[in-house]
C-alpha cells in the first residue's frame, strides 16, 4: 500500500545484529521501528484486560455452579457442562431462543425492506421534501433507545395514546382504551415497531448515499433501453449496492439479536414472561436471581448462536478486508 | 423533458386521448411520491415532535383522548418538576463525568493506535486491524456476568469509575477504526515536506497532521459521547445507589416511580435527548460513511 516510509520496511531495514552502527541514523531507524508497536500497546492492553479476560471469564463461569451461596462464600465449584445441560433441556430456554431468532428475523427483514424503499423514495423526491425527510431520519437515528422506547410507550398508551386515537379516527376499529400490552404478541409488535423505527434511518441513509454514487448515465442508459424501474432495480441497483446491503444487514442482525433496552423497558419481559429474549433472560437469571453459572451459559450460547448466524458474513468480510 | 420527447413515447393506454396521457400520469406519479414522502416524514418526525410537544403542554391538554397537536400555551412546568426531583444534579453530574472521562480516555489511546496503523507498516498490522474490526461487534450484553465479578473483585461495583472503564472499551474500537480513516486521509507528502523543512517526526505530526485530524477527532468523539451518554444496561445493573445513577437510569425509573406523569417524563426525556439530536445533526454525514467502513454503532 506504500504506507511505510522508506527504510522502515522490516524487509529492507538492516538487521540490528550487524554490530554497532556508526552515527545516529541507525538508532533513529530502530526507534521508528519500535514506535508503531509502542503506539498500539495501550489499546491492546485494554482489549486484553476489558474484553479478552471477560470473554475467558464468561466461559469459565459457565462451567461453575455459582449461585448466591457460592458468591457469598467465594467458592469455586466446577461442574463441567452441567449448566449447558440444564439450559438445553429447559423448554423455556428453547422458547426464548427461538423467539429471539424469530424476532431478529422479523426486525431485520422489515428494516431492510422499508429502508430500501425509503432510500429509493429519497432519490425521487424534490429537494425540499427530501431534505425534510432526511432531517427526520437523522433525528430518529439520533433518538437514544431509551427515550425512543419511552415516547413510543406514550404513543401506545391505553387511555391517551395517539395510536389508539388515530386508528379509531381512521376507522380501523374501536381502539378507545385498547391495551397493547395485554398479550405477548401485541407487546412484541410494539417492541418490533420501536426497534425497526430506530433501525431504518441508518440503513436508509447509507443505501441512499450508495444510490447517489451510481453514475447517472448508467441509469439513463437503462431507461433509454426501455428497462422498467423494477428491472433496473434488480439488474443495476441491487448488484452495485450489494456490499452496502451486506454490511447493513450484518450490523442489523447483531444489533437486533442482542437488543436489551427496548425489550426490558417496555414490560420487563412481560406479560407473563412472553417477551423475554435471550439478553433479558441472561440478565434475569444472572443479576436478578443470582444463578450466575446458568446465566453465563446462556450468554455463551447466545454468542455462539450469533456467530453461527453470521459465519457466512464474517468469512465474506474477512475476504473483502484484504486491502487493509 | 420537452413535449416532443413525450410525443415519441408509446401512446397511452387510456382512451382519454393524448392530452390526458403521459403528463397526467407523470403528475399522478409525482403526487404519489410526494404523498409517500410526507407519510415517511410524519412517521419519523412525529414521535420526536410528540416528545417535545408533550413536554411543553399544559397538564390538562396531555390527558385528553383527542390529542392536542400544538403545545399551546407552552409551559415549563414539567421541566421544573423533572429538574426539581431529588438527585437530578447528581445524575447530570454523573452522566457528564462518566461520559467525558470515557471519551477522553478512548480518544487518547485510539489516536495513538490510529497513527500506528495509518502511518506505519509493521508486522501484525493486519491482524491488529482485523481484531479491531471484530471487537466492534462484540456483544457486550453477553459480558454482564463476567464484568459483575471483575468489578466486584476490584471493589468497583456501584462506583462511577466502573462505568468509565466499560464505556471506554465500548467506544474505543469504533474510535480507532474511524480515526484510522482520517489519518490515512491526511496526505503523507505534507508530513514529509515538513520533515524536509527540518521538523522531527513528532513535530511534523504535531504541527501538520494533528490540525488536519481535528475534524475527525471531533466527529469521532461526538459519536463516542453519544454512545456512552445513551448507555442503559450497564449503568442500570452496576449502579445500585440513587446518587450513582446516570441520566438513563433516572429516566427509566421515572415510569415506575411516578406512574403516568407523562408531562414530566417527556420533559426529562427531552432534556436528555436534545444534546444528542444537536450533535447528530452536526455530524451525521461523516457518521454514515464511517459506519459502513466496517464500524458498529455499539
Amino acid at each position: 500500500m506504500g504506507r511505510a516510509p522508506a527504510g522502515v520496511d522490516p524487509a529492507t531495514a538492516p538487521a540490528p545484529s550487524h554490530g554497532p552502527a556508526p552515527g545516529g541514523p541507525r538508532r533513529a531507524v530502530g526507534a521508528t521501528r519500535r514506535l508503531p508497536y509502542l503506539l498500539v500497546v495501550p489499546s491492546l492492553a485494554a482489549f486484553v484486560a476489558l474484553l479478552g479476560y471477560p470473554l475467558y471469564q464468561v466461559v469459565r463461569i459457565s462451567l461453575l455452579k455459582l449461585d448466591l451461596g457460592e458468591l457469598i462464600r467465594r467458592e469455586t465449584v466446577f461442574v463441567g457442562l452441567a449448566n449447558y445441560r440444564s439450559i438445553l433441556t429447559d423448554r423455556f430456554f428453547w422458547t426464548v431462543a427461538l423467539r429471539t431468532v424469530l424476532f431478529t428475523v422479523v426486525c431485520v427483514t422489515l428494516t431492510m425492506v422499508i429502508a430500501t424503499l425509503v432510500a429509493l423514495l429519497l432519490e425521487r423526491l424534490g429537494p425540499g421534501l427530501r431534505l425534510a425527510v432526511e432531517i427526520s431520519l437523522v433525528l430518529t437515528w439520533a433518538m437514544p433507545a431509551l427515550t425512543a422506547t419511552v415516547v413510543w410507550q406514550w404513543l401506545f398508551d391505553t387511555q391517551f395514546g395517539v395510536v389508539n386515537w388515530l386508528l379509531t379516527t381512521l376507522g380501523v376499529g374501536a381502539f378507545e382504551g385498547h391495551s397493547w400490552f395485554a398479550t405477548g404478541l401485541s407487546t412484541f409488535a410494539v417492541i418490533t415497531i420501536i426497534v425497526v423505527w430506530q433501525a431504518i434511518p441508518f440503513v436508509a441513509i447509507t443505501l441512499y448515499a450508495g444510490l447517489t454514487a451510481i453514475p447517472r448515465e448508467l441509469r439513463e442508459a437503462m431507461r433509454v433501453d426501455g428497462a422498467s424501474p423494477w428491472r433496473s432495480f434488480w439488474s443495476l441497483i441491487l448488484p452495485v449496492l450489494k456490499p452496502l446491503f451486506m454490511v447493513t444487514c450484518f450490523l442489523s442482525i447483531i444489533w437486533d439479536f442482542k437488543v436489551f433496552t427496548q425489550v426490558w423497558l417496555v414490560r420487563q419481559g412481560g406479560p407473563n414472561r412472553q417477551t423475554v429474549t435471550l439478553s433479558v433472560y441472561a440478565y434475569q437469571e444472572g443479576i436478578a436471581t443470582s444463578h450466575f453459572g446458568r446465566a453465563a451459559a446462556i450468554s455463551v450460547t447466545m454468542v455462539v448462536l450469533l456467530l453461527a448466524a453470521l459465519v457466512f458474513y464474517i468469512r465474506l468480510m474477512l475476504r473483502t478486508q484484504e486491502d487493509l | 423533458m420537452s413535449r416532443t420527447d413525450l410525443g415519441t413515447r408509446p401512446a397511452p393506454r387510456r382512451t382519454g386521448g393524448l392530452r390526458a396521457g403521459p403528463t397526467t400520469r407523470k403528475r399522478l406519479t409525482r403526487g404519489l411520491l410526494n404523498l409517500a414522502g410526507v407519510v415517511t416524514l410524519l412517521a419519523f418526525a412525529f414521535p420526536v415532535y410528540w416528545m417535545f410537544a408533550t413536554a411543553f403542554k399544559p397538564s390538562r391538554d396531555i390527558l385528553t383522548y383527542t390529542p392536542r397537536l400544538l403545545p399551546w400555551p407552552p409551559t415549563l412546568e414539567h421541566f421544573q418538576q423533572a429538574v426539581s426531583r431529588p438527585h437530578f444534579g447528581d445524575f447530570l453530574r454523573n452522566s457528564l463525568l462518566v461520559t467525558l472521562s470515557a471519551v477522553l480516555l478512548s480518544l487518547v489511546i485510539a489516536t495513538l493506535a490510529a497513527l500506528a496503523v495509518g502511518r506505519f507498516d509493521f508486522r501484525g498490522r493486519k491482524s491488529y486491524l482485523l481484531l479491531v474490526l471484530v471487537v466492534q461487534m462484540a456483544p457486550f450484553e453477553a459480558l454482564l456476568i463476567p464484568f459483575f465479578f471483575m468489578l466486584r473483585q476490584l471493589d468497583l461495583l456501584n462506583q462511577l469509575p466502573a462505568l468509565v472503564l466499560i464505556y471506554f472499551i465500548f467506544t474505543m474500537p469504533f474510535t480507532i477504526w474511524t480515526l484510522r480513516g482520517f489519518v490515512v486521509g491526511v496526505p503523507r507528502e505534507l508530513e514529509e515536506a515538513a520533515m524536509v523543512d527540518g521538523c522531527t517526526r513528532m513535530q511534523a505530526f504535531r504541527r501538520v497532521v494533528f490540525p488536519l485530524l481535528a475534524p475527525g477527532l471531533v466527529a469521532t468523539s461526538i459519536f463516542a459521547f453519544v454512545t456512552a451518554w445513551n448507555e442503559f444496561l450497564y449503568a442500570f445493573v452496576f449502579m445500585r445507589d440513587p446518587d450513582k445513577f446516570t441520566l438513563p437510569v433516572w429516566i427509566a425509573s421515572f415510569r415506575t416511580a411516578f406512574g403516568d406523569d407523562w408531562g414530566a417524563t417527556m420533559a426529562a426525556s427531552s432534556l436528555f435527548t436534545l444534546p444528542v439530536l444537536v450533535f447528530f445533526l452536526a455530524i451525521h454525514r461523516r457518521l454514515a460513511s464511517g459506519l459502513t467502513a466496517g464500524a458498529v454503532k455499539g
